[in-house]
């Protein structure tokens, strides 16, 4: 099994009113492919600083991050931009899918920012429809889906660009808790199924049933425990 | 693209809302442009009508032809610098005339030039002017809505001299006033006459208000150091001396350049309000991998095509309004203007929208993260 996310040694700090703060201490994680990895912590703690280096938003301090084995320290922000586009997927607190596409558009809009083949994107938009049980609904815009359903949508759109890793910020957040594991177990079917990392930061407990691991975010560090 | 055209499909009524003002602030400024064109040419029409570059005019006359008053000596000089076929004389005089069949008094404006020569008008209808035919004029078809016709006899009021109208010419005219045309002997007799009526010597030498240069610009100098108490001017500095040209087009003109910063401003504001509300959305898009780049084009992409829709609905509209405005009413609303005007709109409208680039170019990818609503 390859690893296609690994943070090493992630150091973070931040200048705060004259003093230095450090975020992130040392922070080291390997997520294996097929893997989903739950990060909890309180509010503070670093989870929003922690998701942002590791998904290629926010340079780190120190230490390195590695897509597929290969280091995204040291790029420019259109480079950066470049590898967020086709290699990492984010799902998003309460979906933010774009109010104005229908939910199929939503999909080809990453099909078409990364150039991808139309008909190749077209099909792979029917695939990703299918698997989240949402076809019927892909002429429908946003404001007319359920919670659920636009959270699934976002995950689609996460999965369209096949990426290397999938990035999860608290998905679970708006909805109840039927919805909520429903959206994890498919979060976790598609990364099984794609052969993807998946870090998922939350505060739900209901759903870590569902996660391959459990990883509590304190003093800038990755435990296993609380 | 993608996002530009699919936004405005969405949101349709937001997007016609502006699109509205947008057409009717266009229809303004192409009606305004058309008006002072139409304005400007009927004022001076028959100066900008004429092949002439430069005038010639007396120095103290402040580039007012009709103040300007120049001797043969003085255009015989001219002619021997410039060429005798490059020089015409030219008279000028606004005067008062009514026509013998009824009282009615008229404002008209004489010009008298050499019939021969390059500053005699096509005529339309009638016959042309000629150095033979004493007494014969020709008149602006603006006269005919008076009931002036082929044969009607003018009568100066200030001579008393009578002209038979002998032909038509279109689109002359001078400071607002119908052009009449007359030959130089009849221009002649007209001074004897005045010169009498006032009671001043008569006048033996024949004097013009300008003389008429076609030259290219080298000549200009030395024609200005060989005629001494003249000036030489360019057309256009004619053109604008002529009373009220200046006062008429600058208060239109102000009002074009005012709806030009006002439709930018309209649309800055508004592109500024939408750019603001969807502040997360931008986020999210640059965090998905949306290039900054990508973003701004679509914003510009939505700004042009606000923009040039309404102008088409625009011109449209104003081409409409041509057909039932009243002849009498100026309006001139050539293609190159028409080309310009829409061009500036469209520039205008551009730089409106530099401030929500700006606003999106300094979004950050990282506002999607730790955000609840989108």
């Amino acid at each position: 099994m390859r690893n296609r996310l690994e943070l090493q040694e992630i150091t973070r700090t931040f200048e705060d009113g004259g003093t230095q703060r450090t975020i992130l201490n040392q922070l080291s994680l390997e997520v294996a492919e097929g893997e989903l990895v739950a990060v909890m912590g309180p509010s503070g703690s670093g989870k929003s600083t922690f998701l942002s280096i590791a998904g290629a938003l926010l340079e780190p301090t120190s230490g390195h991050v590695l897509l597929d084995g290969e280091s995204i320290g040291g790029k420019s922000k259109q480079e950066r931009s470049e590898i967020r586009l086709r290699k990492i997927g984010f799902i998003f607190q309460s979906a933010n899918l774009i109010p104005y596409l229908k939910v199929e558009e939503q999909l080809m809009l990453v099909a078409m920012l990364a150039e991808m083949d139309k008909a190749k994107a077209l099909k792979r938009v029917r695939e990703l429809l299918d698997k989240i049980g949402l076809s019927h609904r892909r002429k429908a815009y946003p404001e007319k889906l359920s919670g659920g359903e636009r959270q699934r949508v976002a995950i689609a759109r996460a999965l369209m660009n096949d990426p290397a890793v999938l990035f999860a910020d608290e998905p679970t957040a708006s909805l109840d808790a039927a919805r909520g594991l429903d959206v994890v177990s498919m979060i976790a079917k598609q990364v099984k199924d794609q052969g993807a990392s998946a870090v998922m930061v939350t505060h739900d407990d209901r759903v870590l049933q569902l996660c391959d691991r459990v990883l509590y975010l304190e003093n800038g560090k990755l435990n296993r425990q609380a | 693209m993608y996002l530009a055209i699919r936004e405005i499909r969405f949101s349709k009524a937001r997007y016609t809302l502006i699109a509205t003002i947008m057409v009717l602030v266009a229809c303004l400024v192409l009606f305004v442009t058309g008006l002072a064109q139409g304005l400007a040419y009927d004022n001076a029409a028959s100066i900008k009508n004429m092949a002439a570059t430069h005038f010639v005019l007396e120095q103290h006359a402040e580039h007012r032809l009709t103040r300007s008053q120049l001797d043969q000596n003085q255009f015989e000089e001219a002619g021997l610098i410039v060429g005798i076929e490059n020089a015409e004389p030219l008279g000028v005089r606004v005067t008062t005339v009514s026509p013998s069949v009824d009282s009615s008094k008229i404002d008209v404006t004489l010009l008298a030039v050499n019939p021969q020569g390059w500053l005699a008008p096509a005529i339309t209808e009638g016959s042309p002017l000629s150095d033979q035919l004493i007494g014969h004029v020709l008149v602006d078809d603006k006269l005919s809505d008076v009931g002036v016709k082929l044969g009607t006899i003018l009568v100066d009021q200030a001579s008393g001299i009578r002209w038979t109208v002998n032909g038509f010419v279109k689109n002359e005219s001078f400071s607002h006033t119908p052009a009449v045309f007359l030959n130089q002997q009849d221009w002649l007799s007209l001074q004897v006459q005045t010169a009498a009526h006032e009671g001043n010597e008569s006048a033996d030498h024949p004097s013009y208000n300008a003389i008429a240069i076609k030259t290219a610009n080298e000549n200009v100098q030395k024609l200005q150091a060989a005629l001494s108490h003249t000036e030489v001017i360019k057309k256009s500095e004619a053109v604008s001396a002529i009373p009220g040209y200046k006062e008429e087009q600058g208060s239109l003109m102000m009002m074009i350049v005012f709806l030009f910063v006002i439709s930018a401003f309209v649309l800055a504001v508004f592109f500024y309000v939408i750019t603001l509300q969807k502040t997360s959305q931008f986020g999210i898009l640059k965090a998905m991998g949306a290039r900054t780049a990508y973003l701004v084009r679509s914003v510009a992409l939505q700004v042009l095509i606000l923009s040039i829709s309404s102008l088409v609905i625009s011109v449209l509209l104003v081409q409409l309004f041509e057909i039932v405005l009243p002849s009498s009413l100026p309006f001139q609303l050539g293609f190159t203007t028409l080309a310009i005007t829409c061009l500036s709109f469209v520039i205008m409208s551009l730089a409106g929208s530099l401030f929500s680039v700006w606003k999106v170019a300094r979004i950050d990818a990282l506002d999607a993260i730790g955000r609840t609503a989108a």
